[in-house]
C-alpha cells in the first residue's frame, strides 16, 4: 500500500517563506567553489559553465560542481538543495526561458539566499513578469534576478558565448565582487 | 472604453503566454471585475505554464493601473 505522500507545492512557497534578506557576500571569489544549478532546458548546462569558466578565470574561483533538477517546472527539491548548500559557496542558476521555469529558477535563487548561498537565477527577458510575480508570491519581491536577451534554448555555441560576456557584470555586481 | 483599457494593460501578458503556445482572454463580470482565461493553443507547452497563484499574482499587478481588478484566472483543464 502506498505511503501518504507530500504534495509538491509549485510556487515553492511554505511557512518559512518570509526572509527578503540576502545571504552575506563574499569578499573575493577566489578559490570558492561554484554551484551550477542545471534546470534541464536547451543550453543552460552550456550557458553555466560558460559563465564558471569566466569566473575562474577571472576572479580565480575554485571548482565548479553542476547539479540538475529533475523537472524544471518546479523549485529544486529540498534534499538537492541541500545537497548544493552544502557543497557550494555560490551559485548559477539557469535558465528560465518559460514561464513556469523561469519562476522555478528565480524560486531556486531565493531559496538558496534564505539559506545562506549567494545566488545568481538566469532567465530570458520574455519571462522577467514571471520571475518577478514568483519573487512577490515567495515574499521577496525586490529579489534582484538577471535576464539574458530572449531566446536561449536555440543557440550555437558562440552565441551563448555572447550571452554569457552580456551578463557577466550583472553576475559579478549580484555576487557582490569586482572582477 | 473597458475593451480598449484592458487590452492595453493586458497586452504584454498575451505576449508572454504566446511565447509558450497560449492565449489569453478576459471577460468582465459586474461593474469592474475581471476573469482572466488561459487557453491552451495546439502547440501549447504543457509544462511551460506558470502555477495558478503566480499567474494570479501576474494578472492582478498587470490590472493594477485599470480601474479593474482580478476576479479570478481559468486555467487549461490539465492546469
Amino acid at each position: 500500500m502506498a505511503g501518504r505522500e507530500k504534495l509538491l507545492d509549485p510556487t515553492g512557497f511554505d511557512d518559512r517563506a518570509t526572509d527578503s534578506t540576502l545571504a552575506p557576500r563574499p569578499a573575493s571569489l577566489r578559490g570558492l567553489t561554484i554551484g551550477m544549478l542545471d534546470n534541464t532546458k536547451p543550453n543552460a548546462v552550456l550557458l553555466l559553465q560558460e559563465i564558471a569558466g569566466e569566473l575562474q578565470r577571472r576572479c580565480g574561483a575554485g571548482e565548479a560542481i553542476l547539479y540538475t533538477k529533475d523537472y524544471f517546472g518546479t523549485p529544486v527539491k529540498e534534499d538537492l538543495l541541500k545537497q548544493v548548500v552544502d557543497e557550494c559557496d555560490v551559485v548559477i542558476t539557469a535558465v528560465g526561458d518559460c514561464g513556469s521555469c523561469s519562476a522555478a529558477t528565480v524560486a531556486d535563487g531565493i531559496l538558496l539566499e534564505r539559506l545562506g548561498v549567494p545566488a545568481v537565477s538566469i532567465v530570458s527577458d520574455s519571462f522577467l513578469v514571471s520571475g518577478a510575480a514568483m519573487a512577490k508570491v515567495q515574499g521577496f519581491p525586490g529579489f534582484e534576478f538577471l535576464a539574458a536577451r530572449h531566446p536561449v534554448a536555440s543557440l550555437d555555441e558562440d552565441e551563448i558565448r555572447d550571452r554569457m560576456q552580456a551578463l557577466m557584470p550583472e553576475v559579478l555586481r549580484v555576487l557582490g565582487v569586482e572582477s | 472604453m473597458a475593451d480598449a483599457v484592458l487590452d492595453g494593460a493586458l497586452e504584454k501578458f498575451r505576449e508572454l503566454m504566446a511565447t509558450d503556445g497560449y492565449e489569453l482572454t478576459y471577460s468582465v463580470a459586474g461593474e469592474d471585475r475581471v476573469v482572466v482565461e488561459i487557453v491552451a493553443g495546439a502547440d501549447a507547452c504543457a509544462d511551460c505554464l506558470v502555477p495558478l497563484p503566480i499567474m494570479e499574482s501576474i494578472m492582478s499587478d498587470a490590472l493594477a493601473p485599470t480601474p479593474y481588478t482580478l476576479d479570478h484566472v481559468v486555467m487549461p483543464a490539465e492546469h
